[in-house]
């Protein structure tokens, strides 16, 4: 605004004189008086009729200006111009006071807002509460009664501890009744505040807007996104005052007896049963929730938010251990689980599967999850008398937090787990490889055949959580188990290495195709001869549509399968012998890496020259060599159960550690390189994070035969599926 | 712990063919995997395919069933082989029934509505019904112990997988000589089946001259 006015005078004193400087006409602006001062400020808020005023202000000064010299000259003032000045001010007080009365509506309105959020959040707060404790009641029971159903009778030191957690029931009632109250009175009054506010917000017009900024919030809130510029909703005393309240209903909430040495000793009398070590588990999860609670209950004062998630959290965990927990629905697996167990000899293996066991029921969980979700609550509502905590919570808008919760859960722990089970071989399955999109994979088997399966044609299977799968398609050429695969870019053709020394070409029938369809010949395209005995790895080099094998004839080669003349380089070393394992270095492809026997050697796949052999002693009984796609890593499976990094430029070894119990057997590499998988012969494939070596879930997946068990792994290049081969001649796939 | 590395029972990649799988012997007792039947047959097997007798010996306190089963299985198993050399030789222009002598056309059941498949169709279809049946998780959920109604699955299986057997010994006779030269396959099967009453004898049409005898002194 200053500006222009500005300009003006200037503009205005060319016109007149030119002599006067401009600063003598701001300074004549200035001592005009506090009143043109004044004005000036008062112009920051807008009217026509001010600006005029100024206007002609600026003229009289401009006169006195070009008339006279001296500066003291007093201001004239005029009727007219004395009552506009008066208007206008008073104008200016009026606007002043409408935006003051605005802004304290607004004030209100947002007070009110927040405090109507707090309260929300307290009902919400109290009512997860009361459902943590419904499913503790829940979970006890049911424990009680999958006691009294696998032991026929409660036992004494049991009878005890159900007794205590009988008193901890009636103590938690009396818990419930101090809070019944609390929580009836301070809905009741927040029920009546919300009408009052809703009124109060129509009234000013906001109602729509608000109420949908206050949901979003709500459920931002409650959806774990701490990201908002959080207004702290609470002043301090009130928040003080609520967690008094909190502590005393709260504390008889965490009995003693849950961590009490006489329910750990009870446990600890049955190590038998596997069912209640996972229990125990579950248990001793949930407790460790409970002390998070217990700990959030403190820093509420500060924290109110986080203490809210971690309530959430805790909820869905006490959610999950309850829908485990129902035994009746997961019976077959708790059998199979018991007979698995009942097969084991050695403690070392038992522990194992403890652990496998605990993957199952996560397996479990998740799959129970979407149709249980809203069980706990009836059924404790039955028991417990609490159905309207249903309403409760759709009131509070509890649902949508609910799933917004359990997906993050979902996606934070996200594990592998078995869904199709490959049945059809009659002997070890030596080697498997995934289509490059298709849900569609090849097993090569010690029964001579390759088999072809899509994943989605499935039979359905009782009482299992995996589903079978039916082969489409057999091939046969091979006159001796075969032992390697692999497949092109395009997933057209797949070649086999077989003990025949042979390597055959298929072409893929269709995915739909009839199982018991006539015999095609035209399926085997080709053959590849030139090895005089077994070939026991294969490895496509998918750009060039370049073919490597490893036979136990001691040479590696290198085939262009469409071509006149397939077989394109051989090489060999002249200081080993039997090649166990080939790949492609993804980076640097014209090199290769092979393992031997006793060493493991990267060649130029141009010269067929040794470029260098990876250091150490420790590159001897090498079962298999991947190549990074991304990194330049080498990483090798060696039968002294370890695996081993290296860095393929310079040759020397990046880390090493003991994956297994027993000797690797096979690795895959995710088609990100964010994780390895690998497989061993003591029946577990495990899932390595790249990053930091650690490994991220195990799984028992085969049984052994003499002593071979797992012997081959493969990731889907495209889709979410691992794959396992073992030498029980299944196959399974993991989701 | 050296000694203890080269008595595992495995066969590492780059081992040559004439040492796959070719491992000291375990005596069964001394197999506690849950596979340990087929360890056992195949164990023998690799011993000498020709001693038929031995191989065919159960050992005491095994389960009948199971034992019937890990045979068949290892049956279908090696007429993978014989059916690689069909698909040479069988084409569905000269073998287009399934016949051994011209008194049947036997009829695939591997469809729907049973069918007048091709030979070497035939073939494939049986073996690939057999793989999918004998590991049916319905009917044979357990290796270690198998129910009585799905032991009675087994005579079928049997009677199918023979046709293959003398539908090579009729019409190619040359395949069916080195086959059995190699594996004495129809030779163990023919014992096999006679040994387990899984087949009537009527319908073992491929001549074995020892085992009808050996049949009249075992019923002496």
């Amino acid at each position: 605004m200053k500006v222009p006015i500005h300009q003006f005078y200037e503009l205005k004193m060319e016109e007149n004189s030119g002599s006067a400087p401009p600063t003598s006409a701001l300074g004549a602006q200035n001592h005009n008086g506090g009143g043109g001062g004044q004005q000036l400020f008062g112009s920051v808020n807008v009217s026509v009729a001010n600006n005029k005023h100024q206007q002609l202000g600026g003229g009289g000064i401009n006169d006195v200006d070009i008339t006279g010299d001296n500066k003291e000259q007093s201001p004239q003032y005029s009727m007219p111009g004395v009552l506009h000045f008066l208007q206008h001010e008073w104008s200016k007080f009026e606007l002043e006071r409408s935006q003051w009365e605005l802004d304290r509506a607004e004030f209100q309105a947002k007070i009110a807002f927040l405090q109507g959020e707090r309260k929300g959040q307290e009902n919400l707060k109290l009512d997860l509460v009361r459902r943590i404790k419904m499913l503790e009641y829940a979970l006890k029971q049911e424990r009680a009664k999958f006691h009294k159903l696998k032991y026929g009778t409660d036992l004494s030191v049991e009878e005890g501890s159900t007794g205590e957690t009988e008193t901890d029931m009636t103590t938690d009632g009396g818990g419930g009744d101090t809070e019944t109250p609390f929580s009836s009175i301070s809905n009741i009054t927040w029920r009546q505040g919300r009408q009052l506010l809703r009124q109060y917000l129509q009234e000013i017009g906001y109602t729509d807007t608000i109420i949908d900024v206050r949901s979003n919030r709500v459920r931002s809130l409650l959806g774990l996104n701490n990201n908002q510029d959080s207004e702290d909703t609470n002043t301090p005393a009130l928040n003080g005052n609520e967690s008094t309240n909190k502590k005393r209903y709260r504390h008889p909430k965490y009995p003693k007896s849950w961590f009490s040495p006489k329910k750990e000793g009870c446990n600890k009398q049955q190590p038998s049963s596997i069912a209640e070590a996972m229990i125990l588990d579950t248990e001793a999860a949930v407790m460790a929730n409970f002390e998070f609670l217990a700990h959030t209950d403190i820093d509420m004062e500060e924290e109110d938010n986080d203490g809210e998630d971690e309530i959430y959290d805790s909820n869905t965990d006490a959610k999950q251990n309850k829908t485990s927990i129902m035994m009746e629905d997961v019976d077959a697996e708790a059998e199979e689980v018991l007979n698995e167990l009942n097969l084991l000899t050695e403690h070392e293996e038992s522990i194992i599967h403890v652990d496998l066991d605990s993957n199952d029921w996560n397996s479990v969980r998740r799959g129970m999850q979407p149709d249980s979700s809203r069980r706990p609550c009836e059924e404790s509502g039955s028991s417990l008398g609490l159905g309207e905590l249903a309403q409760l919570t759709v009131n509070n808008d509890a649902e949508a937090a609910y799933d917004m919760s359990a997906n993050n859960e979902e996606a934070c722990r996200r594990s592998w787990n078995a869904k199709y089970t490959l049945r059809s071989h009659f002997d070890a399955v030596r080697a498997l490889v995934f289509h490059p999109t298709e849900p569609v994979l090849i097993t090569a088997s010690d029964d001579h055949t390759l088999k072809l399966w899509n994943l989605h044609k499935t039979v359905p299977a009782k009482k299992s959580a995996s589903l079978d799968v039916e082969p489409l398609y057999t091939f046969r050429a091979h006159t001796g188990p075969v032992l390697s695969l692999a497949m092109n870019n395009t997933g057209s053709h797949c070649f086999s290495g077989g003990l025949d020394g042979k390597i055959h070409c298929w072409t893929l029938p269709s995915a739909n195709i009839d199982p018991y369809d006539s015999y095609d010949p035209s399926l085997l395209s080709q053959t590849l001869t030139g090895h005089t005995d077994a070939v026991w790895g294969l490895s496509m080099c998918h750009p060039r549509s370049q073919l490597l094998s490893v036979s136990a004839d001691g040479t590696v080669k290198l085939w262009s399968p469409a071509s006149k003349v397939p077989l394109l380089n051989n090489y060999t070393s002249e200081l080993d012998k039997n090649p166990t394992s080939v790949d492609f270095i993804w980076d640097e492809p014209h090199k290769l890496v092979v393992a031997y026997e006793e060493a493991c050697v990267i060649f130029d796949g141009e010269t067929g020259q040794v470029v260098s052999r990876l250091a150490g002693d420790a590159t001897q009984g090498v079962n298999r060599i991947v190549a990074h796609p991304i990194l330049p890593l080498v990483i090798t499976a060696s039968e002294d159960r370890s695996i081993r990094f290296y860095d393929h430029r310079s040759a020397s070894l990046a880390h090493s550690m003991v994956a297994h119990l027993d000797a690797v057997t096979s690795l895959a590499v995710d088609p990100n390189g964010l994780y390895l998988l690998s497989g061993s012969h003591d029946c577990s494939i495990r899932l390595w994070n790249m990053d930091n070596k650690t490994c991220v879930q195990e799984i028992t997946a085969h049984r052994k035969k003499f002593d071979e068990s797992i012997l081959d792994v493969a990731f889907h290049p495209s889709r979410p599926f691992i794959a396992s081969a073992g030498a029980d001649a299944l196959a399974k796939v993991f989701v | 712990m050296a000694e203890g590395c080269i008595s595992f029972r495995r066969t590492r990649p780059g081992t040559k063919a004439k040492d796959f799988n070719r491992w000291p012997d375990e005596p069964f007792e001394e197999m506690d995997s849950t596979l340990a039947v087929q360890q056992y047959i195949q164990q023998t097997i690799r011993i000498n395919p020709a001693n038929i007798d031995l191989i065919l010996s159960m050992p005491e306190s095994q389960d009948e069933g199971v034992w019937k089963y890990e045979h068949l299985r290892e049956f279908c198993m090696e007429l993978n082989g014989l059916a690689v050399k069909l698909q040479i030789e069988c084409y569905p222009e000269n073998c287009s029934q399934m016949t051994a002598t011209e008194q049947w056309i036997f009829l695939c059941a591997a469809h729907k509505t049973p069918k007048e498949c091709p030979a070497i169709d035939y073939t494939r279809h049986t073996l690939d019904g057999a793989a999918c049946l004998l590991n049916s998780n319905k009917y044979f959920p357990s290796r270690v112990s198998i129910k009585e109604s799905s032991v009675a699955k087994l005579g079928s299986v049997c009677r199918r997988v023979y046709r293959i057997f003398s539908h090579a010994y009729y019409h190619h006779r040359n395949i069916f000589d080195e086959f059995e030269n190699d594996t004495h396959l129809c030779r163990r099967f023919t014992v096999f089946v006679t040994k387990y009453n899984l087949m009537s004898k009527d319908n073992l049409i491929v001549p074995m001259n020892d085992i009808t005898e050996m049949n009249e002194i075992d019923h002496q």
